[in-house]
């Protein structure tokens, strides 16, 4: 095994550089930290970003994942910021790095103590019922709700995700009211509503399409502001009635504090790059997000706003928040 | 009928050649990270994965698939040999595995643990082949209430576990149970026990604990000692380095429970194979005539949790491609590299797909045995570990430890955590408190916490909902049958006692 | 140590317990019990806190209700041996950071091979160093496995 990785490596390093403009340019391995362990949605993501890069010789050297879970992304957080300067780490972030801080007084290191450098992904959600519910549209549901108030269940992550987000805004827009059931995997939230155990989920359309197409499950209606190409028959929340932000799951780069604006140039131009190519588009296909780029300046407007909108919901989700 | 020709289409595609190649390096490679603490099949298998790009997806699949069942057979060998876990299913094989190598029968331990595997693996793939629509109908008809009676009778085996004082023994379940709610509360965000600490928001990790109570612990007690000579008896001659036909006897019904069960809880979602091989350990105990010898090395101790560990495997295979629902780190990576080289996984999958599902499920037959040949020579080498030195083999017991640890998570924390947990491993010695209940309680803590709250949610408050459900009911009566049996034990014994002196 | 006579480390782990147990309820109170959701962060905690301070109780009681038969006193050389190869660990472990595991483990290896068990010095440094190196070569040449690097940069 040894001589096989060691091999990746060899191929890699016999990669031609290709020639940059810019005046910065990695030197050594790029570390791409990620705050799942093996196998995570942002492990996944980052190791497809290795293996691109790798691909269309985006890079002089080689990007690595490196692992830094625990603390619900505070410790990844905290990694980078203790690279302070370090033009050769980044890190690939998600909601979760701007909601820890929000409610952990322990997570000291927020996403405004980081460098934006680019936002990558959105990923769109619709909402699912078992095939065989009496709900056909998200208004007989509402309506099931409101007659039953507390009786309906909705499984989904903890309490600070998107999934209970979007139910916190539907619940107040509409003055229905169900349960909602926090599970830590993906695979036991879809395992409850595929079992009858729960009536409702916010999922992500990759991991719904295939109970879609086997007929176990039916979407009411998406989590996206437009309709997506998979599902053109399905009314946005909008159409549907709804009128309540969409909250995105978002998915992008930061670097860590203090490193020159060059080298800020250079990654934001890299990514702009990266999700110019086919096999990116390819992938966010397959994936079925939306193409999110934002590059530094964007990223930082972005989430100052997306911070305070989020800390409205969860206060309005009575979760306490302590920033 | 139907099963038969997809299994032989299977074995036309898992005996090509390159499989059978890629088969072979993915048993080889997951022996290799097994034995060796610390770096995991889910780590293995996502730097693998770039590699298997250029990869035709059946010799892919059979790779990585291999890596995740072979490194089930190498991950009792330290357990054995050192008392270090390197994986949290291991944790259970090191109670009566390191008393077995204490008492010099090490290869025994190490085959048993061998044949268990292979026995339990080939069960497992069985299962997978045989029932695989039927069990992942079961395991939906699974929730919360069931998962909280399912870890409450894991709990209730801590009576099993107890040694002299069963108040101490309760207590150190206690404990156990705190140490497994430290870190962020999954329902409401809220931080436990946490001491400003950020490493602690996400909890502690199951290892860290058990490797803290079980390794350093014993070396901590064995330094008391300046003993000059070597440590443990091995005995000379391959004939002494391996079970004997009495252990294989012995092991019958651990084999069964370890298979079963084992695939069983791999097919719940929520199951997972530390629960699963705590789980066989607790029911082959409570069923052996010989119970009271239970941790101080008897083979069924070894073989029903190793069978468990490796039959999890065939299980946890079953709503990954029947449903595309994956229940652990390692099928999670998995799922992802399917996703990867174009594939769906989902109810559609095997229909679909059936060459490559079928040349997965002939792989592993085909693997099984490969580790099998693979890894009873290994036996009598690993055996010889043993007769190092004692002033060699501590600092390498604390090494493998520290670098098990570290390698994980990359943490220093972690490692301070290990020092922590070693100093209360030996004082729990020291005060007479067994540490097994401790693991189990922090190995079951969370889930049941997680399963009771869900549960009372879904019943609006109702703690009927425990009850009401059929399979729920049948377990929390098994566990309070558990938890009553050795009282009315007590009970008897005291009533035979007072008859003779009235 | 004879079941029945009184262990003065029953005594002491039983109040140390106690204590932890009346930390966890303390904690616990301060977290909702019951929620508009249903059970809060607060519920367990409090459940197994209660259990915790009960059983601990138990174990005191039982001890001091015990007669004066005197348990073993502790063996002062003995646990002398085992805390100082736990502090010599600790020491190690603090020295990962500076040093790298490999200098400080084989500074360890040494520790306990020399000073522990009296062996001659060469014994101890060749075990030392033939360890320290096993590990870097298994782990982190051959495996990839990164181990605490030192300042010196391995």
């Amino acid at each position: 095994m040894t001589s096989r990785m060691s091999l990746i490596a060899l191929a890699a390093l016999l990669c031609a550089p290709p020639s940059f403009a810019q005046g910065f340019k990695p030197a050594r391995t790029v570390d791409l930290v990620v705050h799942t362990g093996p196998g995570g949605g942002s492990d996944v993501l980052a190791r497809a970003i290795a293996v691109m890069v790798e691909k269309e010789k985006l890079l002089p050297v080689r990007l690595q994942v490196i692992n830094k879970p625990g603390g619900n992304a505070a410790v990844a957080a905290a990694h980078l910021a203790e690279k302070k300067g370090d033009p050769n780490t980044l890190g690939l972030f998600t909601g979760v790095w701007l909601q820890t801080p929000l409610v952990s007084a322990e997570a000291k290191v927020t996403l405004r103590d980081l460098t934006p450098i680019a936002r990558l992904v959105l990923e769109p959600a619709v909402i699912a019922v078992k095939a065989d519910a009496p709900y056909r549209t998200l208004a007989e549901f509402i309506e099931a709700a409101k007659k039953n108030p507390g009786q309906l269940k909705q499984s989904g992550g903890s309490n600070t995700s998107r999934d209970n987000v979007v139910r916190q805004l539907l619940q107040k827009s509409t003055g229905a009211r169900w349960a909602f059931i926090s599970f830590p995997g993906g695979g036991e939230r879809i395992a409850a509503l595929l079992g009858g155990h729960v009536n409702i989920m916010v999922i992500e359309p990759e991991e719904a399409g295939e109970h879609i197409r086997a007929g176990n499950l039916r979407v009411l209606a998406q989590v996206s502001e437009k309709r997506l190409a998979k599902f053109p028959e399905v009314p946005t929340l909008k159409e549907a009635g709804f009128d309540v932000p969409v909250v995105p799951q978002v998915r992008g780069v930061v670097a860590p504090p203090g490193i020159p604006k060059e080298n800020v140039e250079f990654w934001q131009d890299f990514f702009r790059r990266l999700t110019r190519t086919p096999s990116w588009q390819k992938y966010i296909e397959d994936n079925q997000f939306e193409d999110g780029y934002q590059n530094a300046a964007e990223l930082a407007k972005f989430y100052d706003e997306f911070t305070d909108r989020m800390r409205e919901i969860l206060k309005d989700a009575g979760v306490k928040t302590v920033r | 009928m139907e099963i038969l020709t997809g299994l032989l289409n299977g074995f036309a595609v898992a005996l090509e050649p390159a499989n059978l190649l890629w088969c072979f390096v993915g048993v080889l490679l997951g022996t290799v990270v097994g034995i060796l603490p610390g770096l995991g099949p889910p780590a293995t298998i996502a730097m693998l994965l770039p590699l298997t790009f250029n990869m035709n997806p059946a010799g892919a699949i059979i790779m990585l698939a291999g890596i995740y069942y072979g490194a089930k057979y190498g991950g009792s060998t330290t357990s054995i040999l050192m008392n270090v876990p390197g994986e949290s299913a291991s944790v259970v094989t090191c109670l009566d595995g390191y008393q077995m190598a204490k008492k010099g029968r090490a290869g025994a331990a190490l085959g048993i643990a061998a044949i268990a595997s292979f026995v339990a693996g080939t069960v497992g793939v069985l299962g997978l082949m045989l029932v695989a629509p039927p069990i992942a109908k079961f395991a939906l008809s699974f929730s919360s209430p069931e998962y909280f009676a399912l870890m409450s009778l894991g709990l209730a085996l801590v009576v099993l576990l107890a040694g002299r004082s069963i108040v101490k023994a309760l207590l150190a379940a206690l404990v156990g149970l705190w140490i497994a709610s430290v870190g962020t509360d999954l329902f409401s965000g809220t931080s436990r026990f946490a001491f400003g600490q950020m490493e602690l928001l996400s909890g502690i990790d199951f290892v860290v604990v058990a490797i803290g109570v079980f390794a350093l612990a014993e070396v901590l007690a064995n330094m008391e000692a300046r003993e000059e000579t070597q440590l443990l008896p091995v005995p000379k001659g391959l004939k002494n380095l391996l079970p004997t036909m009495q252990d294989l006897k012995d092991c019958r019904f651990a084999f069964v429970n370890g298979s079963v069960i084992g695939f069983l809880v791999g097919a719940l979602p929520g199951g997972g194979s530390t629960i699963a091989s705590f789980l066989s350990y607790g029911l082959e105990k409570a069923v052996s005539p010989r119970r009271e010898q239970f941790g101080t090395g008897v083979i069924e101790g070894v073989a029903a949790p190793e069978g468990a560990n490796n039959s999890e495997t065939g299980g946890a295979l079953v709503p990954l491609l029947t449903l595309g629902i994956p229940g652990s780190g390692t099928t999670a990576i998995l799922l992802a590299a399917l996703v990867l080289w174009g594939f769906k996984p989902g109810p559609l999958f095997i229909p679909e797909h059936p060459a490559l599902f079928w040349g997965l499920v002939a792989s592993m037959y085909i693997g099984n045995v490969m580790l099998l040949i693979l890894n009873l020579p290994l036996v009598p080498l690993f055996a010889q570990v043993l007769r190092m030195p004692v002033y060699v083999l501590y600092p390498l017991i604390l090494g493998v430890s520290m670098v098990g640890v570290y390698s994980v998570s990359g943490s220093m924390f972690d490692l301070l955590l290990l020092m922590v947990f070693g100093m209360l491993g030996y004082l729990m010695r020291k005060l007479d408190y067994p540490a097994a209940p401790l693991i189990l309680g922090l190995a079951l803590g969370a889930g049941m916490e997680r399963a009771l709250r869900q549960s009372l949610m879904m019943s609006e408050g109702k703690l009927s909902i425990l009850v009401s459900r059929p399979i729920s009911a049948v377990m929390l009566s098994l566990a309070v049958l558990v938890l009553l049996v050795p009282m009315f034990g007590k009970f008897n014994a005291w009533r035979l006692r007072a008859l003779e002196q009235g | 140590m004879e079941e029945g006579t009184r262990k003065p480390g029953d005594l002491w782990s039983g109040i140390a317990l106690a204590a932890l147990a009346l930390t966890i309820i303390i904690q616990a109170r301060q977290w909702e019990y019951l929620g508009p959701e249903g059970p809060g962060p607060g519920f367990f905690p409090l459940w197994y806190g209660v259990a915790m301070l009960a059983l601990s109780a138990l174990l005191i009681v039982s001890h001091l209700r015990r007669g004066y038969a005197r348990g073993n006193a502790a063996d002062w050389p003995k646990l002398g041996r085992a805390f100082s190869t736990w502090f010599a660990l600790a020491v190690s472990v603090a020295l990962f950071k500076p040093l790298g595991f490999v200098v400080s483990f084989a500074l360890l290896t040494y520790f306990i091979v020399a000073v522990m068990y009296r062996r001659p010095l060469a014994t101890a440094a060749l075990v030392a160093v033939a360890s320290a190196g096993g590990f870097y070569l298994v782990f982190d040449l051959a495996l990839g496995v990164p181990l605490p690097v030192g300042v010196l940069g391995f």
